[in-house]
């Protein structure tokens, strides 16, 4: 019995994690989140800052929401995630304004933009209203790095190719000339594009077969 | 109604409880997030006035080198050879624009302009706080005005080239330093 209740654990977990991280990614064959992905991944800092506090607020929201979702009155929940994510929101960038000032100066208002991330709302209506505290943090978790690792992929090849540098250190010979259009916002479509056809193809997700497709 | 109620009483709970979470958070850094405001200052007010520092003396070379003057309500940061600067704030086409000008002793003539804060066009408007745009007023003169020029070249002293594809950015630019220097010199008692 407790083996079995094991291997179940491990089952579920897995497919969290593989959902999540790869199959069923968030960016990648949800296309969420699209303001904060194209916004802030001009620069390698940025997308590690934003991707740190992305995470920090869905674990602790999704968190939070489970471990209230018996309590949660049904028909107020969405103004309750809306409450618990804009405070956390409020947390992490008072934080960064104390600790990281020019972080904070570089990321201007999409601190603030992480309250109507799409993939915040999803995660929690779909995910933390049904499921325990543990299972919630582990979607969290996971969708969050998902997040964060496709934006940092996206910035290291926009700041390198848009900026000539990573992290704002320069890695490009002399001569060089910076291919200025990718680290501005056209250059954030084209990236991306590319970036969502290479991965779905690896994944064979067909967002036209499995009616994924939303915005 | 008893739903509803309890609704009500539940969003209100949770609001309170959260709030309460974001005063611990806040009063924790505030003291700090207005120490930074004051370090942003003082670095722009010595770059303003070309003054070298590092990053661990800058407070240590502010005393030293500036001279903390208050007047009519505004305050004055004044190197020894008597070249003045002071903030600016106003509207700019899209959003507040925030810096410091230094002038030189005759206070009409621009030693550096810093921007600390714009909201304007990224790659239009936005290349207003770029160091190689800023420096076209270095040595500009306010005699009386200084003018952003857009259609032709700037000639004279008080004239600067506009930004193309900014021509709003530069007007309210224009506006935004005429009328701040104006205010700041007829209250430092010169000009």
């Amino acid at each position: 019995m407790a083996l079995q209740l094991k291997k179940l654990t491990y089952t579920k977990t897995f497919r969290i994690l593989r959902s999540n991280l790869w199959k069923d990614h968030p960016v990648a064959c949800g296309v969420l989140g699209m303001c904060l992905t194209l916004g802030v991944s001009n620069k390698v800092a940025n997308a590690i800052a934003i991707g740190i506090g992305f995470t920090f607020v869905l674990v602790v929201t999704a968190a939070t929401i489970s471990a209230l979702r018996n309590l949660i009155p049904k028909r107020a929940r969405v103004i309750i995630y809306m409450i618990i994510i804009s405070s956390f929101v409020i947390i992490v960038d008072r934080v960064l304004k104390a600790f990281f000032p020019a972080l904070s100066e570089a990321l201007g208002p999409y601190i603030g933009l992480i309250i109507t991330s799409c993939i915040l709302m999803g995660r929690l209506e779909e995910f933390s209203m049904k499921n325990n505290v543990w299972y919630s943090m582990l979607d969290a978790l996971s969708s969050g790095l998902a997040f964060g690792y496709t934006l940092f992929l996206l910035s290291v090849i926009r700041e390198f190719l848009g900026f000539g540098t990573i992290l704002d250190v320069k890695v490009t010979p002399t001569g060089w000339t910076n291919w200025v259009v990718i680290g501005m916002a056209p250059g954030a479509f084209f990236v991306l594009s590319i970036y969502l056809w290479i991965t779905r193809t690896l994944a064979k997700v067909d967002p036209m077969k499995t009616g994924q497709l939303h915005g | 109604m008893r739903d509803a109620m309890k609704m009500i009483l539940f969003v209100v709970i949770l609001g309170t409880l959260l709030s309460a979470v974001i005063l611990v958070v806040n009063s924790y850094t505030a003291p700090r997030i207005a120490k930074n405001g004051e370090l942003t200052i003082k670095r722009n007010v010595l770059e303003a006035q070309g003054i070298r520092y590092g990053q661990e003396d800058l407070e240590q070379v502010f005393d030293q080198n500036i001279q903390v003057v208050r007047k009519a309500e505004k305050t004055y940061y004044v190197l020894k050879n008597g070249d003045v600067a002071f903030e600016f704030d106003g509207n700019g086409l899209w959003g507040p624009i925030h810096g410091v000008i230094s002038l030189q002793r005759d206070l009409q003539t621009i030693k550096r302009i810093m921007i600390i804060h714009q909201e304007e066009t990224a790659g239009l408007g936005g290349r207003l706080a770029e160091r190689s745009y800023l420096g076209s007023f270095d040595a500009k003169k306010f005699s009386p005005t200084i003018e952003i020029v857009n259609r032709r070249k700037a000639e004279k002293d008080n004239e600067v080239d506009g930004i193309s594809g900014a021509t709003m950015t530069s007007k309210a630019f224009e506006r935004l330093i005429n009328g701040q220097v104006g205010e700041y010199v007829a209250a430092y008692g010169g000009g």
